[in-house]
């Protein structure tokens, strides 16, 4: 009896020091799955040009160094080139610093730009129907609901042609405006998701009360509503903000100059680039990675509500 | 409802849409302004120092004129050309390849420049062919940047240490030596071409086909490519036999121009057939490990019908409509255009400097006695072959105003040939097809 | 779609209800918003299919029905690009799936560090797709690249190889890049679906004397499945959508073999500047997701 109940014990904490060990070895191969290849884009933005084309790489810079974020971040204060400070190299031989290395900063500006333009018009729009969906009952609520949500479903690619041609006759090519226009496409139908689910949680009789205490729709809403929904309302500023900021289809369309280039359509426009040098592009990679990820961490709670948001409760 | 944002400030166009994209434009952020003192240029990356410096003593002689200067890589410079053409964006003065003009021209993106005497007044110390590749429906469209054609160069010293004595006169001898020199642990890939779906594509394709005696379009405009006695369907079948004589790698499909002039400067292929001018950065020891090894041969031939032709092609600043928009506009443009393109303070400043930087030909008769450009050639370069050379060059036989669509169409045609999906035969008849339909549809 | 409901409904009855009004009144914003950017394009779409619009002949647009449809519908390229489409799309989300089911399995686990792996988590998920796909395309690089460098360190091979310019497996690493950045958010989903089955169930499996593996294929597994269907409906409609990755990767090649719809339309449009045969692609291309969303959603049998 004595020995099988130490057998029993014996076996519970082999099992409990297999389960150990196995979740450490899970949590290894997860986190080398998923950091492996920003390390070493990272790594590679730190490295001199030689160093990045020596076979087999070097995955941890011997010698690193910031020089392509500093030129990233001078750019502007760049002297003007004359014929006596010219290279007189083909940019063809590499290591070549591309002309718009200057356009990155400003670039994130326009992308800064759009982002808090289409958050904000996503409140604005996104609030009143997810209420109305939410809180009142009528006619065609359902019909609504599927609506907004089909627009969903249709495919970016398939709308840049009728978008092109519309926006370039009212004229808004190359201009914030087109890409903030957009960009609510995309965003507004699931803004409005999130927040009918959110809404649908807060029990019906906070409205009622509040139409007996003879609120109108939209002070029920406004005084009632939303400061209740208030992490909601943060977790779809953070997608709308996080879509516009990442979107690279409609911009590619629609920016053509500098003037309205966005953050992904410069980084793009490295990549293909063979002349330029691979350290720099890799920069220019790691800066357009920072934003996002520095605002998703720090979010990380309204991240996972906001996109579980009543899509797993039936 | 007065409290609700958009129905509001609700301006009633034609449709609700128009409202909403009204209500869009009320918060209208930078617009593409153009000031009427500045020029917008744009080029591929090419020569870009050079171009800057050129510009900086144009304003500081033209204090003016300003100049907003953007490039974009080569290998997709024609589709954003296009994108900014057909978006309207700024633009007055462009780089342009002789393919596009007839496409561009054809859908008003280039305007001529025949009535500008400031410009026309080089003609007469330009060279015919360059000359004759800026025209298009009896209209001159631009001065030119440069005109070079393909060479086919090889690593002396590999093939010295395989023993070869003699360059390969024809492409079936390019195959025999690769062999040579792969079995004897030379290189892995003697022989490498950029066969990447990219701008230069048809240029390496070209060349193929004319060196084995054949056209890809007659000159009536006719696809003849896919005939099977055709020197077309003979330069696929070749690079097909190179890929599996395992000398040219399969790989070349996405080796652009300038990776496989990476690769060649860095002594890893034998041979390989790139623009005549980057010999100059190829023998230059601050710019390539294998300076020095690198010479020209006449472009072998190819097949039973072969000949030593190559292509030759010109690059030229092409002016768009928009910059004729006002007299003072155009004005300024002429005086930048023939600040680049014919001579800057009396002389031709940046072509000198475009030749001695980066080995660049140039359409100009006169420039040919200039003692400092002789000099110039030697140092990188058999005078004697290059000219011989030129004297071979042909002009793209597939400049219509469709090549753009065609182009893409043959550039996949050739890749799936060297990747086996297709057979010489079938790939260019696609080709042909495609071509046939395009030019009817026209 | 649901812009033509409200009035339709008022239309229907004499009077509007004052709760059908004030809907009508706090529904209007975004009913304009998704009608301009969403319902006119699609019906502009329609209308832009029917003529032969060609940007670089702009003077001459005739009429030509549905003639584009027929050319597109009868194009063997067309087709070809739909096999890539559906290949790329199953493959991608068999691994988002497979792979997003380890991720939530562990992170349904209780241990220290959990936190830190689900915030981590997030990174693939916020960066752009431009990004992404530059950093794939370096790793991927045939002379310089990282995915190269490991291989022959770890002597599996014995000299560098060419990737994305191997036509046989090409669409395999978009697909990879693809699967890197979206198995995050299938892994939250899946995690959440997960935390909400009942413990019940386990004990009552307990109880029955299920161990550890039956216990996941009796209880877990069948639990998971709104949470599966959740991820396929919005994986596949991802991924038949994609382009990023196409365009930086590889633009279409080598050769076709990444020319998958969604590229397609983009050379039709932009570089043979066909927008007649674009819109029509588009527009098939549309038909098709939204029949697949409404398969989907029927099969899931309520709203998602």
């Amino acid at each position: 009896m004595a020995t099988s109940s130490s057998t029993a014990r014996r076996k519970r904490a082999l099992m409990q020091n297999l389960r150990v060990l196995g979740l450490a070895i899970a949590s290894l191969v997860f986190l080398l799955y998923v950091l492996a290849p920003v390390a070493w884009l990272v790594s590679s933005s730190l490295q001199q040009e030689a160093a990045l084309t020596s076979v087999p790489p070097q995955w941890i810079p011997k010698d690193p160094h910031l020089d392509n974020f500093r030129v990233i971040f001078s750019a502007d204060d760049q002297e003007r080139v004359t014929y006596e400070t010219r290279r007189a190299a083909d940019p063809a031989s590499g290591g070549f610093i591309p002309s718009t290395a200057k356009n990155l900063l400003p670039a994130m500006g326009n992308s800064f730009i759009v982002s808090v333009a289409v958050v904000i018009l996503n409140l604005l729009v996104a609030v009143p129907a997810a209420y109305a969906l939410a809180k009142i009952r009528f006619r065609g609520r359902n019909a609504s609901v599927y609506g907004i949500l089909i627009t969903r479903v249709i495919p970016d690619i398939a709308l840049v042609v009728p978008f092109f041609l519309f926006i370039r006759n009212l004229g808004l090519l190359d201009t914030l405006s087109s890409l903030v226009i957009t960009y609510l496409a995309v965003t507004v139908p699931f803004s409005v998701f999130i927040l009918v689910s959110y809404f649908e949680q807060l029990p019906d009789e906070l409205d009622k009360a509040a139409r007996v205490d003879g609120c109108s729709r939209l002070q029920t809403m406004t005084r009632v509503f939303l400061p209740l929904a208030a992490p909601s309302l943060v977790a779809l500023s953070l997608f709308a903000f996080l879509t516009s900021w990442n979107e690279f289809l409609l911009a590619l369309m629609f920016t053509q100059t500098a003037a309205s280039q966005t953050l992904p359509i410069i980084v793009a426009s490295f990549t293909s680039d063979f002349t330029i040098s691979f350290s720099f592009i890799n920069a220019a990679g790691v800066l357009a990675i920072i934003p996002p990820v520095i605002l998703a961490i720090i979010f990380q709670r309204y991240i996972v509500s906001g996109l579980t948001a009543g899509a797993v409760k039936g | 409802m007065s409290k609700l944002p958009f129905v509001s400030r609700r301006q009633f166009l034609k449709s609700s849409s128009a409202a909403m994209l009204a209500g869009g434009a009320g918060l209208s952020l930078p617009m593409s302004a153009r000031a009427a003192e500045t020029i917008h240029f744009s080029t591929w990356s090419a020569a870009v120092d050079l171009v800057q410096s050129h510009i900086s003593a144009f304003e500081a002689a033209n204090p003016d004129v300003k100049i907003s200067y953007s490039n974009a890589p080569w290998a997709q410079y024609r589709e954003s050309s296009i994108t900014k053409f057909v978006g309207g964006a700024p633009m007055d003065m462009l780089w342009v390849s002789d393919t596009w003009l007839p496409e561009w021209a054809e859908a008003g993106w280039l305007a001529p420049i025949d009535q500008y005497d400031a410009l026309t007044k080089y003609n007469a110390d330009t060279d015919d062919f360059s000359l004759q590749s800026m025209m298009y429906g009896g209209k001159q469209y631009g001065l030119t940047y440069y005109n070079d054609y393909i060479a086919f160069l090889y690593n002396a010293e590999i093939l010295e240490k395989a023993g070869i004595q003699a360059p390969p006169a024809t492409w079936e001898e390019v195959i025999e030596q690769s062999k040579i020199i792969k079995e004897k642990g030379l290189s892995d890939a003697p022989l490498m071409i950029g066969m990447a779906q990219e701008s230069w594509l048809v240029e390496f394709l070209s060349t193929l086909v004319f060196s084995h005696g054949g056209r890809l379009v007659d000159d009536e405009g006719n696809a003849v490519m896919a005939d099977p006695q055709g020197g077309a369907v003979a330069a696929a079948t070749w690079l097909k036999s190179a890929v599996d004589a395992g000398v040219l790698p399969a790989s070349c499909v996405e080796t652009g121009e300038l990776a496989c002039l990476k690769s060649f400067g860095a002594g890893q292929n034998a041979f390989t057939m790139v623009a005549k001018y980057r010999l100059r950065m190829l023998n230059d020891p601050a710019q390539s490990p294998a300076a020095g090894k690198i010479k020209q041969a006449l472009m072998p031939k190819g097949g039973a019908n072969g000949t030593n032709e190559t292509v030759g092609y010109i690059r030229f600043y092409g002016m768009t409509p928009g910059a004729q928009e006002t007299e003072e506009r155009a004005a300024a443009v002429v005086k930048l255009m023939e600040w680049f393109g014919g001579k800057a303070n009396g002389e031709y400043v940046l072509q000198k400097l475009l030749f001695k930087d980066l080995g660049l030909g140039f359409a100009t008769k006169s420039l040919f006695d200039d003692p400092e450009i002789r000099d110039g050639y030697s140092a990188f370069a058999d005078v004697d072959l290059v000219s011989k050379q030129q004297s071979l060059a042909r002009k793209k036989d597939v400049i219509a105003p469709w090549f753009g669509e065609w182009n893409d169409v043959n550039g996949t045609a050739w890749q799936r040939v060297i990747l086996g999906q297709a057979t010489p035969e079938e790939a260019l008849k696609a080709s042909g097809e495609t071509w046939d339909k395009l030019k009817k549809s026209a | 779609m649901h812009a033509a409901t409200l009035p339709q409904s008022g239309r229907r009855k004499p009077w509007l209800s004052h709760d059908d009004s004030s809907a009508f009144i706090l529904l209007l914003p975004v009913a304009a918003v998704l009608f301009a950017v969403a319902v006119f394009p699609i019906i502009y779409s329609f209308y832009i299919s029917l003529f032969d619009l060609k940007l670089t002949r702009p003077h001459r647009v005739p009429f030509v029905g549905l003639d584009n449809y027929f050319t597109v519908l009868t194009d063997q390229h067309f087709w070809d690009a739909v096999s890539r489409t559906v290949m790329f799309s199953v493959t991608s989300v068999l691994a988002i799936s497979v792979i997003a089911l380890l991720v939530a399995l562990l992170l349904n686990e209780d241990f220290p560090g959990r936190k830190l792996l689900s915030a981590v988590l997030l990174i693939p998920w916020a960066i752009p797709y431009v990004a992404n796909a530059l950093m794939w395309k370096w790793i991927y690089d045939s002379n310089y690249g990282a995915l190269n460098g490991i291989l022959y360190q770890l002597d599996f091979i014995d000299r560098y190889m060419v990737w994305l310019g191997d036509s046989d497996k090409t669409l395999m690493l978009i697909a990879n890049a693809f699967v890197w950045k979206e198995v995050p958010l299938a892994a939250i989903l899946l995690l959440v679906t997960m935390k909400s089955i009942p413990a019940d169930l386990y004990s009552a499996a307990k109880v029955d004397g299920a161990n550890g593996l039956r216990r996941f294929f009796h209880v877990t597994l069948p639990a998971l499945k709104p949470g599966f269907m959740l991820v396929i409906l919005y994986e596949s409609m991802m991924a038949i959508r994609h382009f990023d990755l196409f365009f930086i990767l590889t633009e279409g090649g080598p050769a076709d073999a990444s020319h998958v719809v969604a590229w397609r339309i983009y050379v039709e449009t932009f570089r043979n500047l066909s927008f007649g045969t674009g819109a029509a692609m588009s527009y098939i291309l549309a038909i098709a997701t939204l029949a697949l969303s409404y398969v989907v959603i029927r099969s899931l049998g309520k709203r998602v």
